[in-house]
Formats: structure tokens, C-alpha cells, sequence
């Protein structure tokens, strides 16, 4: 028995299922906001410990073997991806005690979020395919429940363009696996993954390969398949856009680095090819649509969708340490790219907006957020010796080492483009002074997102933000461990026998291969 | 270590003066003043080693995997530069105490400029390439901050961000340029790259790794045509100016390519890339420089046109030339430091800088007088002053050079015609602010304070000394660096004013001669440029900026346009192509197992989904047939599972199919009652060609592998299905054992859907007709007394059937999932029947609380398995001897479907009832008497 592999699926799960049943009490709902997401981070770290130590841990729920039952699979990859749902989920818990409204927490905000928790945590740990889509499942709609909180016009808008657009990606998604269960008839990734390499028809491999691209392109917000996101993540109340974008497209990045290192070995060069294509055009698109917009939060969201880019990049280049970059480039985004929304929530308390022209002054009246600011922006734009310079390099180099110079010169100027953009919010917001115009009344009482200087909370609003911005600066100074880790998970991914036989036990893995050589 | 603390002391240091406070400016100043005075001490004690011919070295790892470590090293060239940055940096930081206004954040501006030296020193001293270039982009940063000091001013903002994109742009070249190097060498410590020239000079890639690196230390060094961020630089205070502009930042540039040259130069290419654009630059920059009315706009193009200078001494590549670059980098740094300051008091103490407004100073302020005029000769390049030595060395080099084979002479002529320009704009600015009439309409100034004028005055004597005795003041230390750049090459320098008659100096006369004519026929020149249009290179980047601005707008207009239904085409249309394409590979679409033969009822049944969709497509309009239509499928679909052998499939897909078909009736509600607009023809056939191609796509798919041979773990289940978990129907085993893990996520998802739907409604305003279209009112019979009657009837067998169907599915077609459907539907014909006030009142169930307690027993069934040891989720099972009833079997599976079935009771309960309640409760119809 290893709890540490459930746990992180059934704590958020559990907090939300008793956060409901104390429907009305505010709290109390609170109370386990903050203790739910701390027993993540918690769980997190132990899982972590557990794998540095043995590689990989796996349980089989309900006792049924793989590949017959389920199993819950953490190797380096996925220990990472629950610490830090761990941290993000704990820094926003804080978060939310101040910015979300009265009126969202009746409506369920805590067990919202303890809900879609529980479904990124499921994405992360699980080995069985068909599962996987059940997560994004509840991811979907949780996450849209968390976009209509506040039942605005234009967050109606966008949270409908947001469901359909991702209910098209669930339909491919589980229609690619309905094929891949008629293929193999197997749902366990890792036996997917041993009977696909050696299924005789290569070619159907290649279209299945493409239809899961597709399916966690859409989810994973890459071009041209992003529509939905700069469509939808600018209109949430400011935690949940921060949520969303620390964590759920991240879950397509999982998924594809899943599914294309167990599942299908990237032989297949017309896959890799797409790959490290669609990289590229994610990142440029990205950073282009964020050039023309004068929105705090639709700059930042455009940017997601770049920095999918460069993570794909990661994978696309396929060796161990284009995916330790990679992955570096998902941690470091989680992480500053949640913090720079949560500023945003900040900044838009107090001046009363979003648009970046009517904004200022900040630099001024409130120096550390700035601070808080710059490193995370700074951060985001590749800037040494932040986080976000270290999974740019790493990319960079894997890139060059593995002589794409196109992709790697894009990837490069790409970065050139979000410096400018964070730039452009630097001089905007925090240099430049408060224009005239700016007359937002100051209120006394939290009211969702309008309304301007709350005073009283803006302390609980610091505080994760203060902390994040440090981890932008304190994983460029831990680098090295760092890496190890996340070379450490690039090089299982490389190598997906272990997996495989962590999760089949190794004489199955010999006993199928020998059937599958006396069977035509 | 200690040079590891001379990097540190500035760098850590730069917190210091923002933890002193504002207490005073005087006691401000002394703070900030330590960490560089520390740092030159700390220097002087490793400097022992250097002279004694060693190399001070120091390593820490830290981030090995990629090469990256903290190695540090002292050589000459680190030395030259270290001196310039720490020297220079005390007297600016003295002279910036006295130049800031009493009410400006002086403790941020020196922490900044703190943290610049500090990052400056960090180019210099390291022994690794990744590490130097850290320090190179956060020099970067440092002057990003610095010259947006003022950052109210606009001017000052966009002049930071210009600065930054340029020198990143540059920086991002240099690293690609040193990963390359890095590929090439095989490490990234800096002995191991010099050393390996003759690796990377024979490299296929060396062409590329020139043009990256020099990419990156022309931007940096504001080489034409990359130099049009630095005039708009000067929007920083004058000290940072001082600094950064003239004497190290843009020096860092220089500073590369000599640190380099013994890895990269040696090569035509080399030499003709640096010497040519270092050319170019020094003559642009000069003759613009002719043409500011700026004093720090002159200056600014006077540094340009220096550092062209410089970079055409290192490009010439012979030894002394190398050495000249060398001796000038110190010479420049000091004359223009010392020019800055001044231009800084003119401006501190008249309040302009613009030369048309200026005038006649002399009188007023002899000492500042004294300073600029003793700098601007040595800028001019007159004796007996430092600039003289240089410029006759860089005449020499020239005339010596062959690298230009016959353009010699031409080139020889060109770098005359600089020395000319040079001289011109220096007269100048001296005559032009110092001489001449002054306004009479400006307030009478004087010198300011003695200290503020010190560290200028310094730098001009040192200016004069060097001039005077350049073998003892600067040749060691110009040996030193240049040993560290062409080791055993170095010339024996012989620095002196009079060489006695030479072609040089015979040059040098002419251009003295030829500026002062320049400098009297400044306005007729001016006259002449003006007649050009002025094409700014920031023009062009602003231009570029905004029309990359308006392509991206457009570009994002196109792609997302805010239409749902292009994006959904979009996707769709990117899943079918690439799907298709991998369809291609597909050698044959039929596979080894070929058709199955065909039956009536297949056929039949196929025929009747394929009507019932096209029929709901083209009766889009009337929303209700088209929902009928839809029905016939998910009803033809049921079939199909009957067909073969699935009733739990089917009685699932036929309960299912009620339940949303009551959700889609009760939705048309809130729907317009008008059929919708008819679209345009073209986007019909365009939808049509979408979803014809889709259905293809999907359907080859299918076909292709329905046709082969397939493997399965089903023998598994079939077999395990009893033993194992306990039930004859193995789908219900799955669903509650085998794979119960998905059936617990599944359940969250309909109680959060339930949820979200629940809230939702509950706070919609919607509008309600109260009658259709014709102007008809709805039925006043709203509740029909026959529906009501059997619904009643109905009610309890319904509820015993589920239950029935509740406790045998562990064996036979049933469940908790289609016992629940069953209950919510039969509670559901309650409502329809007797309205919703009638039933809640009877029927007083929160079913929120229902389906989060389903959600609640179902996890606490997985975790009671933990109890006892076992995973998440596992089963137990066992026989039991009951009274009257007999053997029964009990599954520990059946708690966990119980949960199912609340959870499916409560949320489908939570969505319907509440949105047939929304109906009625704001209809405004005309009540039923009862």
C-alpha cells in the first residue's frame, strides 16, 4: 500500500465532497481550502522523496493487476506535476481568502477548486488512458463551473466558447482511444505503449499518434488548435484565471509528454515533425497575438499559449535533455505565469482595471509588488539567472545540440518578443504615472473584481505572491539540484521500459513479448 | 576566494544603500561608496599573483549538468577593466550624490548602479562563457533600470525598453553563439575555449559563431548600424551617462572581442568584419556627432564613433594595434567620464544642455571650464593628452595594416577624415559652451561645489598625466592586458608625444587643421544634412515595432475573430487534414479480416441512424423535429446494443436518451421560438464539406480497424468476473470493481455538473414567453389530470423496479447508474405532472446534499479498503445466511454503487428540476384554478 500515489487524487477530492456538505458555511469552507491544499503540498513532497528514492511508485486500485485494473503510476515526471499542483493549489487557496467575493465562495468556489485539483492530480497519476480522459473530464467541468462564477455576460461568452471547443477535444480524445482499445484491447498506457511498438500495422499507429496530438493540442492550448484560451481565461475572477493557467493547459503538456513517450516512440518522423512544427507556430503565434493587446490579462494568457511552445519544443527535440528542459519550462511557467495572473489580481484592486492604459504608478506607491513583478515578468522573458532563463537555456541548447537551428532561433526570438510584452506591462503599469483618467472609487468592501483598495486583505494577497516571486529567483540559485530532477525525469521518459515494468512487473512484460512471438 | 568576494562585495552591496535609508544624501553616498572601495581592496590582494605571472582563479560548480560554473579569473585584461569599473565607479557614485535632486530615491539609484558595477565586474572576471554572459544580460537589466530612472517621463521609458530589446536581441545571439562554441570545444571554461582556436577556426560552423558573437557585441558596443539605442540612452541621469555609456557598458562589447580574439580572430573574416564596421561606426558617429545640439547627444556620438574606433584597432589584428584598442579603451573611458560630468554640472547648474542656449561660460565657471576643456582635447586627440597617443597608434596601424590590400591608402584617408571630425565637434562643444556670446536673458551661474567637481577634475589631470607619461601611468597595465589577449605577441610599447617627423603625425596636423575649419563651417554642413532626409535607425525599430504590432492585430484578427463556429471549423478542419494525412500511410484501408456479411436488421438499423441524423441536420430550424430526429438515433443506437447482446449498454443508452431528451425539451424552452435566420448558402456548403470529411475521416478509421485482427484483455474479465469480484455481470463488475476508480471520477463529474447547473440557474433572469409566436397562450391545463393520475400509480412500481434493478446488477443487467436514471426519472414525472411547488412539498430532498453524499459514501468505500491494508478501492465479497430470505450475497461493491446511485439520483434531479422550475416560477401565465 502507497498512499502517497492516491492521496494526492483523494485529498482534493474528499475536501471537496465535505467543503460541499458544508454548503453554508463560509468558515468552515475556508478553514479547508487552506488545510486541504497544504495536505497536497504536503503529500507532494512526500511522493517526491518516495521517487528520488526508488523511481517509480505504483499501486493498483482496487488490488486488480495491470493490466486489468487501474493503476496509479508516479515516476519523476509525475511526482513534479503534484508538487507543484501542491504549491499552486496552496499559494491560491491563500490567495482566494482575499480576492474571491462573498458571492463566488456561496457559489461553491472552495469545492470548485478542490474538485479540478483532484482532477489535475488524477491527469498526473495515472497509467491507464481511459482514466486519463475521465480526469480531464472533471477538470472540463469544474473548470468551466469556475469560469460562470460570477455569471457575466462576457464570462458566459467565453466560458461557452471555452466548453465547446474543449468538448470537441474530450470527443477526438476518447474516440482516439476507443480506436486504440480496437487496436490493442488494452487501456493501460504502459501496455499500450508495448503492444503498439509491436503492432504490424505501423500505419494506423501514426494516425492514432496524430488523433491524441490533436486531442491534448487542443487541451494543451497549442497552434492552431488555442482558440479557446485568449478566448476564455481573461474573463474568470483572477484566481480562477490564475488556477487555469498555472495548471490546466500544463495538463495537455503532461498528457503529450505521456502519451508520446510511453505510448508512441517518436520514430514515426512525420509525428516528430508536426511536433517540432506546431512548437514553433504555438510559440510565434502566441507572442504575436499578446503584442497587439492592451489587457493585462489577455497579454498574459496570449503568453501561455507561447510558452506551450516552448514546451512542446522540449518534447519534440526528444532526447533527455530537450525533456529535462521541457519539463524545467513547465515547472518555471506554473509558477510564474500563476504568479504574474495573481499580480494582475492585485494591480487590478488597485486601480480598478485591466487595461494597461488607464493603469500607473505603481512603481511609486506600491515598490515591493513591483518587485514581486519584475522578477516574475523578468522571469517569463528568459532574463538570467531567473527560472525562466534556465528552461529557455536548456531548450536552447538541447535545440543546438541537436542541430535544429530554425526552431531554436524562433525560440530565441520568441523570448526577444515576451521581453518586450512584459516590457510593455513594466512601463505601462508600474512606471509610467497614474493617467487622469483613472477615477475607479476606492470602496471599502471586497466586491468580486470591481471595485478598487481593500485594504484589510491585500496582506493575504501578498503573501503567496511574495512567495512565488521568490521562487522564480530561488530555482535559478537550486538550479542544479533542480536539474538532476528534472534530467532524472527526462531520461525515464527516454526510457519507457522502466515504467513499463514498474507497472507490469517484469516477467508479464517478458511473458506477452514471448506470446506476441509465437502468435502471428 | 578573495576575487569571489570582489565580485560579491558590489553585488550584495547593492542592497546596501537601500538598507541605509534616506538618512542624508552625504552619509548616503559614503554607504554606496564601500562595496566598489572594498572590492579594488580585495582586488589589490590577489593582484600579487597576477604580476607574479600567475593566473588567480576560482571555481564553485553550480550548475555542472550544463556547464555552467562559477569560475572567476584575474588576468590582465580583467584587470584593465576592473580598475576602469571600479575606479570610475567611485567617482561617479561621488559625483552622483551631489548631481541627483534632494528629493529623488538616491538609495534606488545607487543600489542600481551598485548592482550594475557589480554585474559589470562579473562580465570581467569570469572564467566561464555562460557565466560571463549572466553577467552580460544583467548588465542589461541593471541599465534597463537605470535609464528609466525618471521613469515619469516617457522619454526615459522608451529609451529603457529600446536599450533592453537591443542588447537582448544581441545577448540572445551571443548565446547561441557560445552553445555553438560550447558544441565546438566541448566546454564552456574560458582557458579551454582559447585555447582551442585552432578547433574552431577549422569548424564548418566557425562562419556562423563570428556572426552570432559578433552580433551580440555590436549591439552591445552600439556598432553602426545597431547603434541607434544609445543617443536615446542619454535619457538616463547624466552620472549613469557617465557610466555606463562611455565608460563600461558598451565597453563590455569591446571587451568580448578582445576576450575572444584569441578563440575566434587570426581569420580574414574576422579581421574584415570587425575593422570594416568599426570603420563605418567611427565615421558615423563622428560626423553626426558634427551635427547635436545636445551636449550629451554629442557625447553620445562621440562614444559611438570611439567605440568604432576601438573595434577597427582590434579588426586591424596586428599586435600593436591590438594593444592600441587597449590603451584607447582606457583612454576613452577616462576623457569621456570626465566629459559627462561636465555636461552634468552644465546642465545641474544652467538648467540646459542644448549648445544654441549655452554660451560665454568660461568667465562664470572656470573650473568646470578647466575640466572640459583639458577632456575635450584629449577627445580631439591633441597633446600632450592621452588621446593624442592613442589616435597617432591607430594612424600607424593603419598605414601598416595590409588587410585592405589597395584600399590601404583610402582606408588610411578615411580614419584621417574621423581624426578630422573629431576635432570639429570637439571645438565645437568647448568653443560653443564655454566661448562666444552667452544669453544675456539667463541667470548668472557659477561653479558648483568643489567635490562635485573633483572626480571630474581627477579624471582630466589623469587625462593630461597619461599624455605625459604614458610609460610609467599606462603602458604596464596596457602590457598586462594585452598579454592576457595576444600572450607572447605583445609588442614592446614605446608611448611617447614626440616620435620625432612621421606620416602619422603629419595626418594628425592636417585633421587639427581641417576641424577647425569644420568647426567654423558647422552651419553650412548643417545646412547641407539637412537637405538629406534623416533616416533614424529608431525610427526604423519603432516603425517595425508598430507595424509588427498591426500584423500581429490582424494576424490574431484572422484566427480569432470571436466566431464560435470558425473556430470550430478551424479545429475541425485541422484534426481531419492530419488525420487524413496519416490515414495516407495506411497502405490498405481493409484490413486482413474483411467484411462481415450484411443482415436486414443491419442494414435496417444503419439506415435509420443515418436518417434520424441527416434529418436532425436539415431540421435545424424547427428545433423541436430536429431534436425528435436526434432522438431516433440515440433510440436506433439502443437497438444496436440490443442487436448485440449488450442490455446493459442499452438499457443504459435508453435511459440516457430520456433523461436528455427531457434536459433538450425543457432547454428549447428558453430557446427563441422563431426558427433562426437562414444562413447564407456558403457557409452551409462549407459546414457541410466539414462534417462530410469528418464523418469520412471517422468512418475509414473505424472501418480500417474493425477489419483487423485484435487483441484483448476481455478473457480476462469474463473469467476473473466472478471469482474475482464477486457478480455474474461482468459489465457492472467493471463498472463497480475492475475499473471503479473511473466510475468514481465519472460520478464527480455529474455531481459537479449538477452543481454548476444548479447554481447557474439559480441566478439566471431569463425571459419567458407566455406564448408562442402566433400570439397563442400556453395551455392553462398545465397539469393534465390523467398524467398525474398514472404518474402517480406509476411512482411506487417504478421505485420498486429500480431498486430491483439496484440489487441485482451485481449479476444481472442492472446497476446503480440505470437504477438511478430510473429513479430520477420516475421522481422526475412528478414534477411534470403535479408541478414543482406540489411535489417539493412532498418531497422536501436537497439534492445537492443526495449527490454529494452518493460522491462522499462512494470515496469512503475506496478508503475503507485502506483499513484493512489494501489499495485504494478494493472489494471484498461474501455469502450470508439470512432468515425467511436465504443466501445473499453481499459485495462490499454494492456501497460503492449505492453512491453511484445517488449521485446519478441527485445530480440529473439537481439539472432537471431545477430548470423545469425556472420555467415555472417566472412564466407569467395565467394560473389554473384548482
Amino acid at each position: 500500500m502507497r498512499p502517497e500515489v492516491a492521496l494526492p487524487v483523494i485529498i482534493p477530492l474528499l475536501c471537496g465532497a465535505v467543503s460541499l456538505l458544508f454548503w453554508r458555511s463560509r468558515p468552515m469552507q475556508r478553514f479547508i481550502a487552506v488545510a486541504g491544499t497544504l495536505a497536497l503540498l504536503v503529500v507532494g513532497l512526500w511522493l517526491i522523496t518516495s521517487v528520488s528514492r526508488e523511481g517509480y511508485v505504483v499501486i493498483h486500485m482496487g488490488s486488480w493487476q495491470a493490466p486489468y485494473g487501474i493503476s496509479l503510476v508516479a515516476d519523476m515526471l509525475s511526482a513534479i506535476m503534484i508538487l507543484l499542483t501542491g504549491i499552486i493549489g496552496l499559494g491560491l487557496a491563500i490567495y482566494s481568502l482575499a480576492s474571491t467575493s462573498t458571492q463566488h465562495e456561496k457559489f461553491g468556489f472552495y469545492p470548485l477548486m478542490h474538485l479540478l485539483l483532484a482532477g489535475v492530480a488524477g491527469a498526473f497519476l495515472t497509467g491507464d488512458i481511459f482514466n486519463l480522459y475521465v480526469w480531464f473530464e472533471v477538470m472540463l467541468v469544474a473548470s468551466f463551473a469556475l469560469l460562470i462564477l460570477g455569471g457575466e455576460k462576457a464570462q458566459m461568452e467565453g466560458a461557452i466558447k471555452y466548453v465547446t471547443l474543449n468538448l470537441l477535444a474530450s470527443v477526438i480524445f476518447l474516440t482516439a482511444i476507443g480506436l486504440v482499445y480496437g487496436m490493442v484491447g488494452t487501456l493501460n498506457m504502459a501496455d499500450i505503449g508495448q503492444r503498439l511498438a509491436e503492432a504490424e500495422n505501423q500505419g494506423m499507429v501514426e494516425v492514432l499518434a496524430i488523433m491524441f496530438m490533436i486531442a491534448f493540442g487542443i487541451k494543451a492550448a497549442a497552434f492552431p488548435l488555442f482558440f479557446w484560451l485568449p478566448a476564455s481565461y481573461h474573463t474568470p475572477a483572477v484566481a480562477v484565471s490564475a488556477l487555469f493557467a498555472g495548471l490546466l493547459t500544463k495538463v495537455g503538456v503532461y498528457s503529450l509528454f505521456r502519451v508520446f513517450t510511453l505510448m508512441f516512440d517518436q520514430t514515426m518522423p512525420y509525428v516528430q515533425d508536426i511536433l517540432l512544427w506546431g512548437a514553433a507556430f504555438t510559440m510565434v503565434t502566441g507572442v504575436l497575438g499578446a503584442a497587439a493587446q492592451y489587457e493585462f490579462r489577455r497579454i498574459l494568457s496570449f503568453h501561455i499559449v507561447s510558452q506551450i511552445g516552448y514546451m512542446i519544443l522540449g518534447l519534440a527535440l526528444f532526447t533527455p535533455l530537450a525533456l529535462a528542459g521541457g519539463i524545467f519550462a513547465v515547472m518555471h511557467n506554473i509558477i510564474v505565469k500563476t504568479n504574474l495572473f495573481l499580480i494582475s489580481g492585485i494591480t487590478n484592486r488597485l486601480q480598478g482595471t485591466y487595461q494597461l492604459k488607464k493603469m500607473g504608478g505603481l512603481f511609486k506607491e506600491r515598490p515591493w509588488l513591483s518587485v514581486a513583478f519584475f522578477l516574475s515578468a523578468f522571469s517569463l522573458a528568459g532574463i538570467p539567472p531567473l527560472s525562466g532563463f534556465f528552461a529557455k537555456f536548456v531548450i536552447v541548447r538541447a535545440g543546438i545540440e541537436a542541430e535544429a537551428y530554425v526552431v531554436t532561433a524562433v525560440a530565441l526570438a520568441v523570448g526577444l518578443m515576451t521581453l518586450y510584452s512584459m516590457v510593455k506591462i513594466w512601463n505601462e503599469v508600474f512606471w509610467k504615472s497614474l493617467p487622469e483618467d483613472n477615477l475607479v472609487p476606492e470602496s471599502s468592501t471586497p466586491s468580486g473584481d470591481e471595485g478598487r483598495l481593500v485594504k484589510s486583505s491585500l496582506g493575504l494577497m501578498y503573501l503567496p505572491v511574495a512567495i512565488l516571486a521568490l521562487f522564480a529567483v530561488l530555482i535559478g540559485v537550486f538550479a542544479q539540484p533542480l536539474m538532476e530532477m528534472m534530467l532524472m525525469a527526462g531520461e525515464q521518459l527516454m526510457d519507457p521500459q522502466g515504467y513499463m515494468d514498474a507497472v507490469l512487473g517484469e516477467e508479464r512484460t517478458v511473458l506477452l513479448r514471448d506470446a506476441l512471438e509465437v502468435s502471428p | 576566494m578573495s576575487l569571489l568576494w570582489t565580485l560579491l562585495a558590489p553585488v550584495a552591496g547593492s542592497l546596501l544603500p537601500l538598507a541605509a535609508g534616506r538618512r542624508n544624501r552625504r552619509w548616503l553616498t559614503l554607504t554606496a561608496l564601500i562595496p566598489p572601495l572594498l572590492a579594488l581592496l580585495l582586488l589589490s590582494l590577489t593582484l600579487p599573483e597576477l604580476l607574479a605571472g600567475g593566473l588567480p582563479r576560482v571555481q564553485l560548480s553550480w550548475m555542472p549538468a550544463l556547464g555552467l560554473d562559477l569560475a572567476l579569473r584575474l588576468d590582465g585584461l580583467s584587470l584593465l577593466f576592473a580598475l576602469l569599473i571600479l575606479g570610475l565607479g567611485s567617482l561617479i557614485i561621488v559625483y552622483a550624490g551631489h548631481y541627483l535632486h534632494r528629493d529623488e530615491p538616491d538609495a534606488r539609484f545607487f543600489a542600481y548602479l551598485l548592482l550594475f558595477m557589480g554585474a559589470m565586474l562579473g562580465i570581467v572576471l569570469s572564467d566561464n562563457l555562460l557565466l560571463l554572459w549572466l553577467f552580460w544580460e544583467l548588465t542589461g537589466l541593471a541599465s534597463f533600470l537605470l535609464i528609466g530612472f525618471w521613469s515619469r517621463l516617457s522619454d526615459a521609458r522608451r529609451g529603457a525598453r529600446m536599450s533592453l530589446v537591443v542588447t537582448s536581441t544581441g545577448g540572445l545571439a551571443l548565446l547561441a553563439g557560445i552553445l555553438l562554441i560550447g558544441q565546438e570545444v566541448g566546454s564552456l571554461a574560458l582557458g579551454d575555449v582559447l585555447a582551442a582556436g585552432e578547433t574552431l577556426r577549422a569548424s564548418s560552423r566557425y562562419p556562423l559563431i563570428v556572426a552570432l558573437v559578433l552580433f551580440g557585441a555590436f549591439a552591445k558596443s552600439a556598432q553602426f548600424p545597431l547603434h541607434f539605442w544609445l543617443p536615446h540612452a542619454m535619457a538616463a541621469p547624466t552620472p549613469v551617462s557617465a557610466f555606463l555609456h562611455s565608460a563600461t557598458m558598451v565597453k563590455a562589447g569591446v571587451f568580448l572581442l578582445a576576450r575572444l580574439t584569441p578563440a575566434l580572430g587570426d581569420t580574414s573574416l574576422w579581421a574584415l568584419s570587425l575593422s570594416l564596421i568599426g570603420l563605418a561606426t567611427l565615421l558615423y558617429g563622428a560626423w553626426f556627432a558634427l551635427f547635436e545640439r545636445d551636449l550629451k547627444g554629442i557625447l553620445a556620438f562621440s562614444t559611438i564613433s570611439h567605440l568604432g574606433l576601438i573595434t577597427l584597432l582590434l579588426g586591424l589584428g596586428s599586435p600593436l594595434a591590438i594593444a592600441a584598442a587597449l590603451l584607447h579603451i582606457l583612454n576613452h573611458a577616462l576623457f569621456k567620464a570626465a566629459l559627462f560630468m561636465s555636461a552634468g554640472i552644465i546642465d545641474h547648474q544652467t538648467g540646459t544642455r542644448d549648445l544654441q542656449r549655452l554660451g560665454g561660460l568660461a568667465r562664470a565657471m572656470p573650473l568646470t571650464a578647466t575640466l572640459t576643456l583639458m577632456a575635450t582635447a584629449a577627445m580631439a586627440g591633441l597633446p600632450p593628452f592621452n588621446g593624442f597617443l592613442s589616435k597617432e597608434l591607430l594612424l600607424a596601424a593603419t598605414l601598416d595594416s595590409r588587410l585592405f590590400g589597395g584600399l590601404g591608402a583610402a582606408v588610411t584617408l578615411l580614419v584621417g577624415l574621423a581624426a578630422l571630425l573629431s576635432v570639429g565637434y570637439s571645438l565645437r562643444l568647448a568653443v560653443g559652451v564655454f566661448f562666444g556670446a552667452g544669453r544675456p536673458d539667463e541667470p548668472a551661474t557659477h561653479d558648483p561645489s568643489r567635490s562635485m567637481l573633483a572626480p571630474g577634475l581627477l579624471l582630466a589631470a589623469l587625462c593630461l598625466l597619461i599624455g605625459l607619461l604614458p610609460m610609467t601611468l599606462a603602458a604596464p597595465l596596457v602590457t598586462l592586458a594585452s598579454r592576457a589577449v595576444q600572450g607572447s605577441a605583445t609588442p614592446t610599447l614605446d608611448l611617447a608625444l614626440w616620435h620625432g617627423p612621421s606620416l602619422p603625425l603629419a595626418i594628425s596636423v592636417v585633421a587639427v587643421l581641417g576641424g577647425l575649419v569644420a568647426a567654423l563651417r558647422q552651419p553650412q554642413l548643417a545646412r547641407i544634412v539637412a537637405l538629406f532626409p534623416r533616416r533614424d535607425a529608431r525610427w526604423l525599430f519603432e516603425a517595425g515595432v508598430i507595424r509588427l504590432t498591426k500584423a500581429s492585430l490582424w494576424l490574431t484578427l484572422r484566427l480569432e475573430n470571436g466566431s464560435l463556429q470558425r473556430y470550430l471549423a478551424l479545429l475541425l478542419l485541422t484534426a481531419v487534414a492530419m488525420a487524413g494525412l496519416g490515414l495516407a500511410q495506411v497502405e490498405r484501408l481493409t484490413g486482413e479480416r474483411g467484411v462481415q456479411p450484411l443482415d436486414g436488421m443491419l442494414v435496417l438499423g444503419a439506415a435509420l441512424m443515418v436518417f434520424g441524423a441527416v434529418g436532425s441536420a436539415l431540421s435545424h430550424r424547427w428545433r423541436l423535429v430536429s431534436l425528435l430526429m436526434l432522438s431516433v438515433v440515440g433510440l436506433s443506437v439502443a437497438l444496436t446494443f440490443v442487436r448485440f447482446s449488450a442490455p446493459d449498454l442499452a438499457m443504459t443508452q435508453l435511459s440516457v436518451e430520456v433523461v436528455s431528451m427531457i434536459l433538450l425539451m425543457l432547454a428549447l424552452f428558453f430557446l427563441p421560438q422563431r426558427p433562426p435566420p437562414w444562413v447564407s448558402t456558403r457557409r452551409i456548403l462549407r459546414d457541410l464539406l466539414v462534417a462530410g470529411l469528418c464523418g469520412l475521416v471517422v468512418a475509414s478509421l473505424n472501418y480500417a480497424l474493425l477489419t483487423r485482427e485484435t487483441l484483448s484483455i476481455a478473457d480476462f474479465f469474463l473469467r476473473e468476473s466472478v471469482p474475482g469480484g464477486g457478480g455474474g455481470n461482468v459489465v457492472n463488475v467493471i463498472l463497480v470493481d475492475f475499473r471503479g476508480f473511473d466510475t468514481f471520477g465519472e460520478i464527480t463529474v455529474l455531481t459537479l455538473a449538477g452543481l454548476a447547473t444548479y447554481k447557474l440557474l439559480n441566478r439566471m433572469k431569463l425571459f419567458m414567453p407566455a406564448g408562442n409566436v402566433e400570439g397563442i397562450h400556453w395551455s392553462r391545463h398545465r397539469h393534465p389530470l390523467i398524467l398525474a393520475v398514472i404518474a402517480q400509480i406509476l411512482l411506487p412500481l417504478a421505485l420498486l423496479v429500480s431498486a430491483y434493478i439496484f440489487l441485482r446488477g451485481h449479476n444481472q443487467p442492472g446497476g446503480g447508474f440505470i437504477a438511478g436514471l430510473i429513479t430520477a426519472v420516475a421522481l422526475l414525472l412528478q414534477y411534470l405532472a403535479r408541478g414543482y411547488d406540489w411535489t417539493r412539498q412532498r418531497l422536501p430532498l436537497s439534492y445537492p446534499l443526495v449527490a454529494v453524499s452518493g460522491l462522499a459514501l462512494a470515496t469512503a468505500t475506496g478508503l475503507a479498503s485502506w483499513l484493512f491494508g489494501y489499495p485504494f478501492l478494493t472489494s471484498t465479497f461474501g455469502h450470508f445466511q439470512l432468515p425467511l430470505i436465504g443466501e445473499l450475497e453481499l459485495a462490499s461493491a454494492l456501497l460503492f454503487d449505492l453512491g453511484v446511485y445517488l449521485a446519478v439520483v441527485g445530480a440529473t434531479l439537481m439539472i432537471l428540476v431545477n430548470l423545469g422550475r425556472v420555467t415555472t416560477v417566472h412564466r407569467p401565465s395565467i394560473e389554473e384554478e384548482n
